[in-house]
Protein backbone atom coordinates (compact mmCIF):
# COMPACT_ATOMS: atom_id res chain seq x y z
CA UNK A 1 0.00 0.00 0.00
CA UNK A 2 1.45 3.32 -0.97
CA UNK A 3 0.87 5.63 1.93
CA UNK A 4 0.09 9.29 1.49
CA UNK A 5 -1.00 9.07 -2.12
CA UNK A 6 -2.94 12.29 -2.44
CA UNK A 7 -5.59 12.90 -5.02
CA UNK A 8 -6.57 16.41 -5.96
CA UNK A 9 -10.21 17.34 -5.80
CA UNK A 10 -12.22 15.74 -8.56
CA UNK A 11 -9.51 13.19 -9.17
CA UNK A 12 -9.10 9.60 -8.19
CA UNK A 13 -5.96 7.47 -8.15
CA UNK A 14 -6.74 4.21 -9.89
CA UNK A 15 -4.80 0.98 -9.75
CA UNK A 16 -3.31 0.28 -13.18
CA UNK A 17 -5.20 -3.03 -13.35
CA UNK A 18 -8.44 -1.10 -13.89
CA UNK A 19 -7.30 0.56 -17.07
CA UNK A 20 -9.88 0.00 -19.80
CA UNK A 21 -12.43 -1.39 -17.36
CA UNK A 22 -16.11 -0.48 -17.18
CA UNK A 23 -15.42 1.32 -13.91
CA UNK A 24 -12.77 3.53 -15.47
CA UNK A 25 -14.97 4.24 -18.47
CA UNK A 26 -17.78 5.31 -16.17
CA UNK A 27 -15.59 8.08 -14.76
CA UNK A 28 -15.35 9.86 -18.10
CA UNK A 29 -16.58 13.40 -17.96
CA UNK A 30 -17.28 13.24 -14.24
CA UNK A 31 -14.00 12.69 -12.44
CA UNK A 32 -10.44 12.33 -13.63
CA UNK A 33 -8.78 8.96 -13.16
CA UNK A 34 -5.03 8.89 -12.64
CA UNK A 35 -3.64 5.44 -13.19
CA UNK A 36 -0.86 4.36 -10.87
CA UNK A 37 1.24 1.29 -10.87
CA UNK A 38 2.36 0.99 -7.28
CA UNK A 39 -0.95 0.97 -5.41
CA UNK A 40 -0.57 -2.61 -4.28
CA UNK A 41 -3.64 -3.92 -2.49
CA UNK A 42 -5.57 -0.72 -3.01
CA UNK A 43 -7.88 -0.33 -5.98
CA UNK A 44 -8.70 3.37 -5.69
CA UNK A 45 -7.38 6.28 -3.62
CA UNK A 46 -10.02 8.89 -2.93
CA UNK A 47 -7.75 11.10 -0.87
CA UNK A 48 -4.65 10.73 1.22
CA UNK A 49 -6.77 9.30 3.99
CA UNK A 50 -9.34 7.17 2.28
CA UNK A 51 -9.05 4.38 -0.20
CA UNK A 52 -11.26 1.76 -1.77
CA UNK A 53 -10.79 -1.96 -2.13
CA UNK A 54 -12.94 -3.89 -4.57
CA UNK A 55 -14.26 -7.40 -4.07
CA UNK A 56 -15.74 -8.85 -7.22
CA UNK A 57 -18.44 -11.48 -7.54
CA UNK A 58 -15.73 -13.96 -8.48
CA UNK A 59 -13.61 -13.08 -5.44
CA UNK A 60 -16.54 -13.84 -3.17
CA UNK A 61 -17.46 -17.09 -4.84
CA UNK A 62 -13.95 -18.47 -5.20
CA UNK A 63 -13.01 -18.45 -1.54
CA UNK A 64 -11.71 -16.48 1.39
CA UNK A 65 -8.58 -14.93 -0.08
CA UNK A 66 -10.31 -11.56 -0.16
CA UNK A 67 -10.43 -11.78 3.64
CA UNK A 68 -6.69 -12.23 3.84
CA UNK A 69 -6.24 -9.27 1.49
CA UNK A 70 -8.34 -7.04 3.74
CA UNK A 71 -6.54 -8.14 6.88
CA UNK A 72 -3.18 -7.45 5.18
CA UNK A 73 -4.43 -4.03 4.18
CA UNK A 74 -5.45 -3.19 7.73
CA UNK A 75 -2.13 -4.29 9.11
CA UNK A 76 -0.15 -2.38 6.50
CA UNK A 77 -1.72 1.03 6.87
CA UNK A 78 -3.76 3.40 8.97
CA UNK A 79 -5.69 4.61 5.93
CA UNK A 80 -9.44 4.44 6.10
CA UNK A 81 -10.64 1.66 3.84
CA UNK A 82 -13.98 1.44 2.08
CA UNK A 83 -14.81 -1.94 0.62
CA UNK A 84 -16.95 -2.12 -2.48
CA UNK A 85 -18.46 -5.55 -3.00
CA UNK A 86 -20.26 -6.94 -6.04
CA UNK A 87 -23.60 -8.16 -4.75
CA UNK A 88 -25.23 -10.08 -7.58
CA UNK A 89 -27.68 -12.95 -7.80
CA UNK A 90 -24.70 -15.28 -7.72
CA UNK A 91 -22.75 -13.74 -4.87
CA UNK A 92 -25.77 -12.68 -2.81
CA UNK A 93 -25.64 -15.76 -0.62
CA UNK A 94 -22.22 -14.75 0.69
CA UNK A 95 -23.10 -11.14 1.32
CA UNK A 96 -24.14 -11.32 4.97
CA UNK A 97 -21.02 -13.19 5.99
CA UNK A 98 -18.82 -10.75 4.04
CA UNK A 99 -20.60 -7.86 5.73
CA UNK A 100 -20.18 -9.40 9.14
CA UNK A 101 -16.47 -9.88 8.55
CA UNK A 102 -15.74 -6.49 6.99
CA UNK A 103 -17.91 -4.27 9.17
CA UNK A 104 -18.37 -6.03 12.47
CA UNK A 105 -15.00 -7.75 12.76
CA UNK A 106 -12.64 -5.46 10.86
CA UNK A 107 -14.59 -2.25 11.46
CA UNK A 108 -14.34 -1.14 7.83
CA UNK A 109 -17.05 0.36 5.65
CA UNK A 110 -18.84 -1.89 3.19
CA UNK A 111 -20.93 -0.79 0.22
CA UNK A 112 -22.65 -3.25 -2.12
CA UNK A 113 -22.87 -2.58 -5.86
CA UNK A 114 -24.57 -4.69 -8.49
CA UNK A 115 -22.02 -4.13 -11.23
CA UNK A 116 -18.94 -2.18 -12.24
CA UNK A 117 -21.22 0.45 -13.73
CA UNK A 118 -22.89 1.00 -10.37
CA UNK A 119 -19.49 0.97 -8.68
CA UNK A 120 -18.35 3.69 -11.02
CA UNK A 121 -21.28 5.95 -10.15
CA UNK A 122 -20.84 5.33 -6.45
CA UNK A 123 -17.13 6.12 -6.63
CA UNK A 124 -17.95 9.42 -8.33
CA UNK A 125 -20.17 10.37 -5.40
CA UNK A 126 -17.55 9.27 -2.89
CA UNK A 127 -14.96 11.44 -4.64
CA UNK A 128 -17.35 14.41 -4.66
CA UNK A 129 -17.94 13.94 -0.95
CA UNK A 130 -14.20 13.96 -0.26
CA UNK A 131 -13.85 17.23 -2.14
CA UNK A 132 -16.53 18.97 -0.17
CA UNK A 133 -15.78 21.01 2.87
CA UNK A 134 -17.21 19.66 6.08
CA UNK A 135 -19.68 22.48 6.39
CA UNK A 136 -21.43 21.25 3.26
CA UNK A 137 -22.42 17.92 4.69
CA UNK A 138 -25.94 18.37 6.08
CA UNK A 139 -25.62 15.34 8.34
CA UNK A 140 -22.66 16.87 10.14
CA UNK A 141 -24.30 20.17 10.92
CA UNK A 142 -25.30 20.71 14.51
CA UNK A 143 -28.77 22.13 14.60
CA UNK A 144 -28.75 22.84 18.29
CA UNK A 145 -28.79 26.47 19.28
CA UNK A 146 -26.61 27.58 22.16
CA UNK A 147 -29.49 29.04 24.11
CA UNK A 148 -30.61 26.64 26.78
CA UNK A 149 -33.43 28.80 28.11
CA UNK A 150 -36.34 26.84 26.64
CA UNK A 151 -34.89 23.52 27.79
CA UNK A 152 -34.10 24.76 31.31
CA UNK A 153 -37.60 26.15 31.65
CA UNK A 154 -39.06 22.86 30.45
CA UNK A 155 -36.86 20.97 32.88
CA UNK A 156 -38.00 22.94 35.93
CA UNK A 157 -41.60 22.29 34.89
CA UNK A 158 -40.91 18.57 35.17
CA UNK A 159 -40.79 18.97 38.91
CA UNK A 160 -44.19 17.89 40.28
CA UNK A 161 -46.39 20.84 41.13
CA UNK A 162 -44.36 23.34 39.14
CA UNK A 163 -46.06 24.98 36.18
CA UNK A 164 -44.72 27.69 33.91
CA UNK A 165 -45.45 30.64 36.20
CA UNK A 166 -43.79 29.04 39.23
CA UNK A 167 -40.89 27.84 37.06
CA UNK A 168 -40.16 31.38 35.90
CA UNK A 169 -40.40 32.68 39.46
CA UNK A 170 -38.03 29.99 40.71
CA UNK A 171 -35.50 30.62 37.95
CA UNK A 172 -35.60 34.32 38.75
CA UNK A 173 -34.43 33.52 42.31
CA UNK A 174 -32.26 30.51 41.55
CA UNK A 175 -31.00 31.01 38.01
CA UNK A 176 -29.51 27.59 37.43
CA UNK A 177 -30.68 24.01 37.95
CA UNK A 178 -27.66 23.57 40.22
CA UNK A 179 -28.66 26.50 42.41
CA UNK A 180 -32.27 25.36 42.48
CA UNK A 181 -31.20 21.90 43.68
CA UNK A 182 -29.39 23.50 46.63
CA UNK A 183 -32.12 25.90 47.70
CA UNK A 184 -33.46 25.15 51.18
CA UNK A 185 -37.14 24.65 51.90
CA UNK A 186 -37.19 28.05 53.64
CA UNK A 187 -35.68 29.78 50.62
CA UNK A 188 -38.12 28.04 48.28
CA UNK A 189 -41.15 28.82 50.45
CA UNK A 190 -40.69 32.52 49.85
CA UNK A 191 -41.15 31.97 46.11
CA UNK A 192 -43.69 29.15 45.78
CA UNK A 193 -45.21 28.55 49.19
CA UNK A 194 -44.64 25.73 51.66
CA UNK A 195 -46.36 22.82 49.87
CA UNK A 196 -44.61 23.21 46.55
CA UNK A 197 -41.34 24.03 48.33
CA UNK A 198 -41.49 20.66 50.07
CA UNK A 199 -42.36 18.91 46.81
CA UNK A 200 -39.33 20.46 45.18
CA UNK A 201 -37.01 19.38 47.99
CA UNK A 202 -38.43 15.87 47.90
CA UNK A 203 -37.98 15.67 44.15
CA UNK A 204 -34.30 16.49 44.41
CA UNK A 205 -33.30 14.47 47.44
CA UNK A 206 -35.45 11.34 47.36
CA UNK A 207 -33.39 8.24 46.59
CA UNK B 1 -14.75 4.34 43.73
CA UNK B 2 -17.80 2.53 42.48
CA UNK B 3 -16.87 -0.48 40.40
CA UNK B 4 -18.11 -0.29 36.83
CA UNK B 5 -18.21 -4.01 36.41
CA UNK B 6 -20.18 -4.81 39.52
CA UNK B 7 -23.47 -4.75 37.71
CA UNK B 8 -22.38 -6.83 34.74
CA UNK B 9 -21.25 -9.87 36.68
CA UNK B 10 -23.52 -12.89 36.25
CA UNK B 11 -24.18 -11.82 32.62
CA UNK B 12 -27.93 -11.66 32.05
CA UNK B 13 -29.10 -11.59 28.44
CA UNK B 14 -27.85 -8.53 26.56
CA UNK B 15 -30.55 -5.95 26.01
CA UNK B 16 -31.81 -3.63 23.34
CA UNK B 17 -34.14 -0.68 23.66
CA UNK B 18 -36.76 -0.60 20.91
CA UNK B 19 -38.94 2.35 20.01
CA UNK B 20 -42.66 1.57 20.25
CA UNK B 21 -43.18 2.66 16.63
CA UNK B 22 -41.23 -0.41 15.54
CA UNK B 23 -44.15 -2.58 16.68
CA UNK B 24 -46.04 -1.48 13.59
CA UNK B 25 -43.13 -1.13 11.18
CA UNK B 26 -40.95 -4.03 12.25
CA UNK B 27 -42.79 -6.64 14.33
CA UNK B 28 -40.66 -9.47 12.98
CA UNK B 29 -37.52 -7.66 14.03
CA UNK B 30 -38.68 -7.56 17.63
CA UNK B 31 -39.82 -11.15 17.82
CA UNK B 32 -36.63 -12.35 16.12
CA UNK B 33 -34.50 -10.44 18.61
CA UNK B 34 -36.28 -12.14 21.47
CA UNK B 35 -36.88 -15.63 20.18
CA UNK B 36 -34.05 -16.31 17.76
CA UNK B 37 -31.31 -14.25 19.37
CA UNK B 38 -32.31 -14.45 23.01
CA UNK B 39 -31.99 -10.76 23.66
CA UNK B 40 -34.05 -8.76 26.08
CA UNK B 41 -35.89 -6.24 23.94
CA UNK B 42 -37.58 -3.52 25.92
CA UNK B 43 -40.15 -1.58 23.95
CA UNK B 44 -40.72 2.01 25.03
CA UNK B 45 -41.12 5.46 23.62
CA UNK B 46 -37.61 6.46 22.62
CA UNK B 47 -38.50 9.77 21.01
CA UNK B 48 -36.09 10.29 18.16
CA UNK B 49 -34.59 6.86 17.87
CA UNK B 50 -35.41 3.39 16.49
CA UNK B 51 -33.08 1.16 18.52
CA UNK B 52 -30.48 1.63 21.22
CA UNK B 53 -28.03 -1.28 21.42
CA UNK B 54 -25.58 -0.01 24.04
CA UNK B 55 -24.78 2.97 26.23
CA UNK B 56 -23.39 4.79 23.21
CA UNK B 57 -24.89 3.40 19.98
CA UNK B 58 -28.16 4.18 18.25
CA UNK B 59 -29.36 2.20 15.25
CA UNK B 60 -31.66 3.69 12.68
CA UNK B 61 -33.64 1.35 10.45
CA UNK B 62 -34.69 2.67 7.05
CA UNK B 63 -35.87 1.06 3.84
CA UNK B 64 -33.93 1.42 0.63
CA UNK B 65 -36.70 3.46 -0.96
CA UNK B 66 -36.71 5.87 1.98
CA UNK B 67 -33.04 6.62 1.37
CA UNK B 68 -33.54 6.82 -2.37
CA UNK B 69 -35.98 9.67 -2.51
CA UNK B 70 -35.13 13.27 -1.88
CA UNK B 71 -38.57 14.04 -0.40
CA UNK B 72 -37.46 12.25 2.76
CA UNK B 73 -34.17 14.07 2.92
CA UNK B 74 -35.24 16.71 5.46
CA UNK B 75 -36.44 14.16 7.98
CA UNK B 76 -33.42 11.94 7.54
CA UNK B 77 -31.08 14.89 8.02
CA UNK B 78 -32.91 15.98 11.16
CA UNK B 79 -32.86 12.47 12.58
CA UNK B 80 -29.17 11.85 11.92
CA UNK B 81 -28.22 15.28 13.31
CA UNK B 82 -30.05 14.64 16.57
CA UNK B 83 -28.69 11.11 16.85
CA UNK B 84 -25.15 12.35 16.32
CA UNK B 85 -25.67 14.89 19.10
CA UNK B 86 -26.88 12.30 21.58
CA UNK B 87 -24.87 9.20 20.67
CA UNK B 88 -21.18 8.53 20.20
CA UNK B 89 -21.99 5.98 17.51
CA UNK B 90 -24.74 6.04 14.98
CA UNK B 91 -25.50 3.11 12.71
CA UNK B 92 -27.94 2.95 9.84
CA UNK B 93 -29.43 -0.33 8.63
CA UNK B 94 -30.69 -0.04 5.07
CA UNK B 95 -33.37 -2.68 4.65
CA UNK B 96 -34.65 -3.89 1.32
CA UNK B 97 -38.27 -2.94 0.77
CA UNK B 98 -40.82 -5.62 1.39
CA UNK B 99 -42.42 -6.64 -1.88
CA UNK B 100 -45.85 -8.10 -2.38
CA UNK B 101 -46.23 -10.97 -4.75
CA UNK B 102 -43.64 -12.61 -6.93
CA UNK B 103 -42.19 -9.75 -8.91
CA UNK B 104 -39.37 -8.30 -6.86
CA UNK B 105 -39.48 -4.61 -7.52
CA UNK B 106 -35.95 -3.60 -8.29
CA UNK B 107 -35.37 -0.16 -6.97
CA UNK B 108 -33.47 1.91 -9.49
CA UNK B 109 -30.22 2.98 -7.95
CA UNK B 110 -30.11 6.73 -8.11
CA UNK B 111 -27.32 9.27 -7.92
CA UNK B 112 -29.24 10.64 -4.99
CA UNK B 113 -28.99 7.32 -3.15
CA UNK B 114 -25.22 7.19 -3.71
CA UNK B 115 -24.68 10.78 -2.63
CA UNK B 116 -26.78 10.25 0.51
CA UNK B 117 -24.74 7.18 1.44
CA UNK B 118 -21.52 9.09 0.78
CA UNK B 119 -22.63 12.02 2.92
CA UNK B 120 -23.70 9.69 5.72
CA UNK B 121 -20.29 8.03 5.63
CA UNK B 122 -18.68 11.45 5.61
CA UNK B 123 -20.56 12.21 8.81
CA UNK B 124 -19.20 9.10 10.51
CA UNK B 125 -22.37 7.03 10.25
CA UNK B 126 -21.86 3.28 10.07
CA UNK B 127 -23.96 1.61 7.42
CA UNK B 128 -25.21 -1.97 7.20
CA UNK B 129 -27.41 -3.60 4.57
CA UNK B 130 -30.20 -6.08 5.15
CA UNK B 131 -32.60 -7.92 2.89
CA UNK B 132 -35.46 -8.03 5.37
CA UNK B 133 -36.65 -7.87 8.97
CA UNK B 134 -35.06 -11.16 9.97
CA UNK B 135 -31.65 -10.09 8.74
CA UNK B 136 -32.09 -6.71 10.42
CA UNK B 137 -32.68 -8.49 13.71
CA UNK B 138 -29.52 -10.51 13.11
CA UNK B 139 -27.50 -7.36 12.52
CA UNK B 140 -28.96 -5.70 15.62
CA UNK B 141 -28.05 -8.75 17.67
CA UNK B 142 -24.49 -8.71 16.29
CA UNK B 143 -24.10 -5.02 17.04
CA UNK B 144 -25.38 -5.56 20.58
CA UNK B 145 -22.88 -8.33 21.18
CA UNK B 146 -19.98 -6.38 19.68
CA UNK B 147 -20.84 -3.46 21.95
CA UNK B 148 -21.00 -5.85 24.88
CA UNK B 149 -17.49 -7.10 24.09
CA UNK B 150 -16.34 -3.50 24.10
CA UNK B 151 -17.82 -2.96 27.58
CA UNK B 152 -20.51 -0.61 26.38
CA UNK B 153 -23.51 -2.81 27.10
CA UNK B 154 -26.51 -1.42 28.91
CA UNK B 155 -26.26 -2.77 32.45
CA UNK B 156 -29.00 -0.92 34.30
CA UNK B 157 -32.60 -2.09 34.58
CA UNK B 158 -34.53 -1.07 31.47
CA UNK B 159 -37.60 -0.12 33.42
CA UNK B 160 -38.04 2.81 35.70
CA UNK B 161 -40.60 2.63 38.48
CA UNK B 162 -42.27 4.97 40.91
CA UNK B 163 -40.74 8.36 41.54
CA UNK B 164 -37.79 7.50 39.31
CA UNK B 165 -40.15 8.03 36.38
CA UNK B 166 -40.19 11.73 37.26
CA UNK B 167 -36.40 11.79 37.37
CA UNK B 168 -36.27 10.10 33.94
CA UNK B 169 -38.55 12.71 32.38
CA UNK B 170 -36.48 15.40 34.09
CA UNK B 171 -33.25 14.11 32.54
CA UNK B 172 -34.85 13.65 29.13
CA UNK B 173 -35.29 17.44 28.85
CA UNK B 174 -31.51 17.88 28.73
CA UNK B 175 -30.61 18.77 25.12
CA UNK B 176 -28.47 16.16 23.41
CA UNK B 177 -29.06 13.50 26.05
CA UNK B 178 -30.12 10.06 24.90
CA UNK B 179 -32.80 7.88 26.46
CA UNK B 180 -30.15 5.44 27.65
CA UNK B 181 -28.03 8.20 29.24
CA UNK B 182 -31.12 9.41 31.11
CA UNK B 183 -31.84 5.82 32.17
CA UNK B 184 -28.29 5.43 33.44
CA UNK B 185 -28.53 8.63 35.43
CA UNK B 186 -31.77 7.42 37.03
CA UNK B 187 -30.20 4.22 38.27
CA UNK B 188 -26.61 5.17 38.91
CA UNK B 189 -27.04 8.37 40.92
CA UNK B 190 -28.56 8.15 44.40
CA UNK B 191 -30.84 11.11 43.78
CA UNK B 192 -31.47 13.93 41.32
CA UNK B 193 -29.52 16.17 43.68
CA UNK B 194 -26.50 13.90 43.26
CA UNK B 195 -26.71 14.07 39.48
CA UNK B 196 -27.09 17.83 39.36
CA UNK B 197 -24.23 18.34 41.83
CA UNK B 198 -21.91 15.88 40.21
CA UNK B 199 -18.54 16.74 38.74
CA UNK B 200 -17.83 16.25 35.05
CA UNK B 201 -16.04 12.97 35.83
CA UNK B 202 -18.97 11.87 37.97
CA UNK B 203 -21.39 12.60 35.15
CA UNK B 204 -19.27 10.65 32.67
CA UNK B 205 -19.43 7.68 35.02
CA UNK B 206 -23.09 8.00 36.00
CA UNK B 207 -24.55 8.72 32.57
CA UNK B 208 -22.06 6.40 30.83
CA UNK B 209 -21.05 9.07 28.35
CA UNK B 210 -17.78 10.37 26.95
CA UNK B 211 -16.05 13.34 28.68
CA UNK B 212 -17.25 15.81 26.06
CA UNK B 213 -20.89 14.98 26.59
CA UNK B 214 -20.39 14.91 30.35
CA UNK B 215 -18.97 18.42 30.07
CA UNK B 216 -22.04 19.57 28.11
CA UNK B 217 -24.41 18.13 30.71
CA UNK B 218 -22.41 19.78 33.50
CA UNK B 219 -22.54 23.15 31.75
CA UNK B 220 -26.26 22.74 31.25
CA UNK B 221 -26.91 22.17 34.96
CA UNK B 222 -24.84 25.27 35.75
CA UNK B 223 -26.27 27.40 32.96
CA UNK B 224 -27.49 30.81 34.16
CA UNK B 225 -31.06 31.28 33.01
CA UNK B 226 -32.05 34.63 31.55
CA UNK B 227 -35.76 35.04 30.90
CA UNK B 228 -34.98 37.76 28.35
CA UNK B 229 -33.47 35.11 26.09
CA UNK B 230 -36.63 33.06 25.78
CA UNK B 231 -37.97 33.06 22.23
CA UNK B 232 -40.33 35.94 21.44
CA UNK B 233 -43.98 35.31 21.94
CA UNK B 234 -46.39 37.42 19.86
CA UNK B 235 -48.30 39.86 22.09
CA UNK B 236 -52.02 40.46 21.40
CA UNK B 237 -52.61 43.56 19.30
CA UNK B 238 -49.20 43.81 17.73
CA UNK B 239 -48.95 42.69 14.16
CA UNK B 240 -45.54 41.49 13.19
CA UNK B 241 -45.65 40.84 9.54
CA UNK B 242 -43.10 38.37 8.33
CA UNK B 243 -40.92 39.56 5.50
Amino acid sequence: VRAGAAALYGQVLVNEKWRGSAIAQGFQGKIKPIFEDGLGLVDFHLSNQTCVLYISETDMVVGNSYKRKLVRFQKATSLRGIVLVEKTRISEQYFQSVQKFVVLELGMTLLPVASQTEASQLLIQLVHEESKEHGHNPFRRKSRSNLAEPAVLAMVQQIPGVGKVKALALLQQFPSIHQLSNATTEELEVVVGRTIAQQIRTFFIQT
Amino acid sequence: DPSRTAMSSGSPAPCVLVDSREIASGPEVISCLRVKHGLRAEVCSLGGCNFIVSNRMAVERRTQSEISHSQNRGKLVERVQSLRAAFERVCLIVEKDRTKGETSRIIQRTRYYDSTLSALLGAGTRILFSSGQEETAGLLAELTRVEQRKNAAITVPLQVKGHRQQALQFYLTIPGVSYVSALNMCHRFRSVWHTVNSSVEGLAWGACVDPQRAEEIFRYFHYTFDAQLLPDRPTPGSSKRSL
